[in-house]
């Protein structure tokens, strides 16, 4: 039984020309919250997306466990265990919170745990199409947490929340997934989030890997800083 | 999130399966009932041929329903069924009742294997795909005279008798009736409770969101073509029950046109309703029937309709009424 | 079999001028105009009528001008308000504005067939590669060619061919670049249009005029525009050029499946690649 819950090996994704990710390798141990950062551009989403098996195009491979995943489809990595969430958020607008979290359960008993964990279960009977943008986000991730999937992409979770709202979802998420040992790799810009929730970080830079280390190593590492001020014109 | 509201159910003002089969029992009496009312020949022929029609219809509007899919194609299971029932019924190799049975099993088992491919092309592109699926049927009917008569047609005498009853009872308006009806009501029931089963749900949340329906787990090309097959199913029967009342059948039951008449029942009257579809019908053919005599115009008048309720009134005519019927409960004291 | 090849290319060659429109339209509203085949078909009866009075050139171009002026009317009528809606919607409306533009051609030209003469001056053969071959077609293979260039130049160095190709890649990002989407769009649309009613006026010799001619080819163009991939115009060329030869040798040796034919191949390609054979994804 592998310590490290997911990775990727050589991931490269080249489409019209242009090279997203260059031989990108990454190794998430069990229980860990990863953090994935970089300027825009980086390559972070397309990382999820490669992992995730939502890209085309791309060559290296990727383990969840020991199971290799690389030719798996979308809905097969989900069974092995990967599941993600959506930075634009994606949900099903004419079902309820509740249906829609009950066919994305496999079995039925997740489902109020979850909805008490998101705060969702004051509204298990409205239609999706109705929820606020907020509540809306929390759903996007409660169909990525139910089943407790051994591990956990997160693309932007907070995005289009305030302060407030992302904080408070950040600390949910650290406690949920500690709670059930998910194993987390976070995309996010908003670096309170991260530096709050994560062990680790990993810091992309034009397609490659520049950095891993510790809240306080990346801060401080003048590469990320370089990375972020020589962009920040751009 | 799209704006329209084309497709996708939120909720009707139909309650849960019970209060369901109360109202397709209603209907079923309802079929029976009617032929003793309305006496006069005429009225009985053409709410026989509303009724085949809109079975036709509704297998148009369960598609767009369940699927979110446009066919401009659906006829040509209608045809197909037709068809094969005349020709099986013709060669006299099968008993009647195989032929029947055939006559629905088999435009059922082609939808599902074609469906496959083309469930996979984006939503648009589906509906190009079936105006011309639906074309190239129509060319090879209307060339292949040897097999079924060409632009003629083919007539089909039926056998005498069909599981032991008379085979009249197909063949007159008054009986006919009550068996397309309460076929019709059948297939509504069936489609409804399908809908409110698992299956159904996953089938609204494929048509909602076909990514995350993946992301969360579940294959999406197998729910989409088993609606397609019960979409072509549903043609099949009223084709078969067309080439059972009419003895007759020509290549024009597999023109686009009549696909294309058949989404506009189902969007006119409603798609987003189980029964909206049959009740377009039934108002298409009431007011194609009135306005006959009036106008030569009535392709026109079926585009200009098309265009009103496309962009003023998706829900379509049962749309309104649900929309009433919810003032009206809003209105009564609690 | 030389015969049999030219054929080919006319048929495919009209085809693709066909097509274009639709691609055009495509690529910047997103939405596929069902009416695209009622345009070539109105086209085709306004070049004849006018043809009859003043002569094969002023048909041509008061068929074009006419459907362009209509090109302009649906996409201010009918796509530019229904841009941030379903797709479906528009397709829809086109569908039901195709059924009034066939019952407009039946009441003004009735719906019998009518025969179209071809054009004097372009009567007559000519002798290529040791065949005789009407003159009028080879015509018809040489403007194709020549909107295949046109097109291809105009894509590649004007303003508005950088917009359309951009907007085609990515319709969001270019209408963020303020551009005015609108205008330009209201002028390509025009052109798709018109070069369908251009199509219409050259297919009337080849084929009798009547309601449904519209709907008949609409048919091999959808084929044509899904199998090169939605919105690709060297796809749509390469699929146009392959339907025309299949059409006509299926026309020639298979008879009874040759309309079949194009269809099959077109499973045959999704099966394979369902988004066609350039790959681009249609939304």
């Amino acid at each position: 039984m592998s310590q490290i819950a997911l990775r990727g090996v050589g991931l490269t994704r080249r489409y019209g020309g242009f090279t997203a990710l260059r031989g990108v390798d990454l190794s998430v141990p069990a229980g860990e919250i990863r953090g994935l950062i970089g300027p825009n551009g980086a390559g972070k989403s397309t990382l999820i997306d490669v992992l995730s098996g939502r890209a085309a195009h791309w060559s290296g491979q990727v383990f969840v466990g020991d199971t290799d995943v690389s030719r798996h489809s979308v809905q097969k990595r989900r069974r092995s265990g990967l599941a993600r969430s959506f930075q634009r958020t994606s949900i099903f607008p004419s079902l309820t919170v509740r249906h829609q979290l009950e066919l994305a359960a496999q079995s039925g008993a997740d489902v109020d745990e979850v909805l008490l964990q998101l705060n969702l279960d004051a509204m298990q009977q409205v239609y999706a199409a109705e929820l606020s943008y907020g509540d809306q986000r929390r759903l996007d991730l409660a169909l990525a947490l139910i089943g407790r999937p051994r591990v956990l992409l997160l693309d932007e979770p907070a995005a289009g929340l305030t302060v407030q709202e992302s904080l408070t979802l950040a600390r949910l998420l650290r406690d949920l997934v500690k709670n059930w040992g998910i194993t987390v790799l976070i995309v996010e810009h908003d670096m309170e989030v991260v530096f709050s929730i994560c062990d680790r970080i990993t810091v992309l830079n034009l397609g490659e890997l520049l950095v891993e280390g510790t809240a306080d190593e990346v801060r401080t590492s003048p590469k990320v800083i370089s990375a972020y001020l020589g962009r920040s014109a751009a | 999130m799209t704006t329209t509201r084309l497709r996708g159910p939120h909720a009707g003002p139909w309650g849960p399966i019970p209060a369901a089969a109360f109202l397709a029992l209603l209907s079923g009496l309802v079929g029976i009932g009617l032929p003793f009312v309305i006496t006069a020949p005429t009225a009985m022929t053409l709410m026989t041929q509303g009724t085949i029609n809109a079975i036709l219809a509704t297998s148009v509007g369960y598609l767009i329903r369940q699927s979110g899919f446009v066919s401009f194609g659906q006829a040509s299971f209608f045809g197909l069924g037709a068809y094969v029932t005349a020709l099986l019924i013709k060669s006299a190799a099968l008993p009647f009742a195989v032929a029947v049975l055939l006559g629905v099993l088999l435009p059922t088992l082609f939808g599902f294997l074609i469906s496959l491919v083309i469930v996979r092309v984006s939503g648009v592109a589906f509906s190009m795909l079936t105006l011309a699926v639906a074309q190239v049927f129509y060319e090879i009917v209307v060339k292949w005279r040897d097999l079924a008569g060409g632009d003629d047609g083919l007539s089909v005498t039926l056998p005498a008798t069909f599981i032991g009853i008379p085979s009249s009872v197909f063949q007159t308006p008054t009986t006919m009736f009550a068996i397309c009806w309460i076929t019709l009501t059948l297939i509504l029931f069936l489609m409804y409770c399908l809908s409110r089963s698992r299956f159904g749900m996953l089938c609204s949340a494929i048509r909602d969101n076909e990514e995350r329906a993946r992301f969360i787990g579940y294959g999406t090309l197998l729910p989409r073509a088993v609606i397609f097959a019960i979409s072509s199913a549903s043609g099949a029967i009223g084709g078969v029950l067309f080439c059972l009342y009419n003895g007759f059948v020509s290549p024009d039951i597999l023109h686009w046109t009549m696909s294309g008449a058949a989404l506009v029942m189902a969007i006119v009257g409603g798609a987003e309703f189980v029964v909206g579809p049959a009740l377009g019908a039934l108002v298409y053919l009431g007011v194609k029937d009135a306005l006959g005599n009036i106008t030569e115009h009535w392709q026109a008048i079926v585009g200009i309709a098309l265009i009103i309720v496309t962009v003023g009134w998706p829900t379509g005519i049962a749309g309104l009424f649900n929309t009433l019927w919810k003032r009206v409960r809003a209105a009564r004291p609690a | 079999m030389i015969t049999q090849i030219l054929n080919g290319l006319v048929y495919g060659g009209l085809l693709y001028i066909l097509s274009v429109g639709l691609v055009l339209i495509f690529g910047l509203r997103r939405v596929v105009n069902f009416a695209h085949g009622s345009l070539f078909m109105i086209g085709a009866y306004i070049g004849y009528s006018v043809t009859a009075r003043a002569g094969f050139l002023p048909g041509l171009v008061s068929a074009v001008v006419v459907m362009a002026a209509f090109g302009v009317l649906l996409d201010v009528g009918v796509f530019r308000p229904l841009q941030r809606h379903d797709p479906l919607l528009t397709v829809l409306v086109t569908f039901g504005i195709l059924m009034v533009l066939e019952d407009v051609a039946r009441s003004v030209w009735g719906k019998d067939y009518i025969t179209v003469a071809v054009p004097a001056g372009l009567d007559g053969n000519a002798s290529l590669f040791g065949v005789a071959f009407p003159i009028y077609r080879l015509m018809v293979i040489a403007l194709s060619l020549l909107t295949v260039s046109v097109l291809a130049i105009w894509l590649k160095r004007s303003a508005i061919g950088l917009y359309v190709r951009a907007s085609s890649a990515d319709p969001l990002v270019t209408a963020m670049q303020g551009v005015n989407t609108d205008r330009v769009s209201a002028m390509v649309v025009a052109i798709g249009a018109g070069l369908a009613g251009m199509s219409g006026v050259i297919a009337a010799p080849l084929m009798a005029l009547s309601p449904s001619m519209g709907s008949y080819i609409l048919v091999d163009c959808f084929i044509v525009v899904v199998v090169g991939g939605l919105g690709s115009f060297v796809g749509a060329f390469v699929a146009a050029m392959f339907i025309g030869q299949i059409h006509n040798f299926g026309i020639v040796y298979l008879p009874w499946a040759a309309s079949s034919i194009p269809f099959v191949i077109m499973i045959a390609v999704l099966i394979w690649r369902p988004t066609g054979l350039s790959g681009k994804a249609a939304t």
